[in-house]
């Protein structure tokens, strides 16, 4: 998976609306959009119809990639703020079910989920915040460098590190990893 | 102070990060038809794309079908303006020659009002 290759698929699509190429974008790029949208989530099926509308709104904006950076660096960026919008109407629409005194099915059905399977990667997304968690996964998970993930998440570089280290700090004094390690 | 915490745990690649590393790691995700499903709709979507202006000018056509007849009178009564000099030549050679006037200064209108549309 070059970028060289990625970047010819791009100008295809841009060039002439190439639904094929788009296609084979989508084939190379799912797996690492799927299971970073899954590690914010929590939720396997509604990361996944986020991944789809992620994917959506790539082909509509795909024109303004400039090629500069990574294209998954891109696609990240497109797929976390597709997670942080759905995240701000699920919340209005949580407040809107409150007023009306019905209890939160978004909140409940998300704990629900949570609940059936924690891991050990789950427990330590748990403590961070959705930002921290956001870019140690862009980091450890999809392999990102600083300055992708400060591209993605429009942070100062500087600010991305911080975070990484706080993470990191968080981490570690909420579980002793090197005893997981072995334990 | 913090800064120099970070340059420091940034030099090298710890434990920790060789840890968080293998823990965030995961199998790829099977594709099992989501590409294509994908794929599907964005071709759905080119269509909906490619009928949306045929569409809204049929329907813009069929809602503005009064006042157009209305501009075209009105038009009509300026072509009787230009002098008859100028229409009486060509009319010579090509009958009708006031409505093919009319007609390309409607096509005009249509093309600045479609570039609009598209825009």
């Amino acid at each position: 998976m070059t970028r060289s290759e990625d970047h010819q698929l791009v100008a295809r699509v841009v060039s002439g609306q190439d639904s094929e190429a788009f296609g084979e974008l989508v084939r190379r790029h799912q797996s690492h959009v799927r299971n970073f949208l899954r590690k914010l989530t929590g939720d396997f099926s509604a990361a996944d119809d986020l991944a789809q509308e992620c994917f959506m709104r790539a082909w509509d904006k795909l024109h303004t990639y400039s090629g500069s950076g990574s294209f998954i660096g891109w696609l990240l960026k497109v797929a976390y703020t597709t997670f942080l919008q759905s995240k701000r109407k699920s919340k209005r629409y949580a407040e809107i079910l409150e007023q009306v005194g019905h209890v939160s099915e978004v909140e409940s059905r998300t704990i629900g989920a949570q609940a059936d399977e924690v891991s050990d990667l789950d427990k330590f997304l748990a403590v961070l915040s959705e930002e921290e968690r956001a870019i140690m996964v862009m980091s450890y998970a999809c392999g990102l460098s600083h300055r992708e993930i400060s591209e993605a998440t429009a942070m100062p570089v500087g600010s991305v590190k911080s975070v990484i280290f706080r993470g990191k700090q968080k981490i570690r004094t909420s579980f002793d990893i090197k005893d997981n390690q072995h334990g | 102070m913090i800064s120099k915490i970070i340059n420091m745990a940034e030099r090298k690649k710890d434990e920790d990060d060789r840890l968080l590393e293998s823990m965030f790691a995961s199998e790829s995700i099977a594709d099992d038809g989501f590409s294509n499903r994908v794929v599907t709709q964005v071709r759905r979507r080119i269509w909906l794309r490619r009928l949306a202006l045929p569409v809204a000018t049929v329907v813009g056509a069929l809602v503005s079908f009064k006042p157009l007849a209305g501009l075209v009178k009105m038009l009509s009564g300026f072509v009787a303006l230009v002098p008859q000099d100028i229409l009486s030549l060509p009319t010579d050679v090509v009958p009708q020659f006031s409505l093919l006037l009319l007609g390309a200064a409607l096509l005009a209108a249509c093309m600045v009002g479609l570039r609009v549309l598209e825009d």
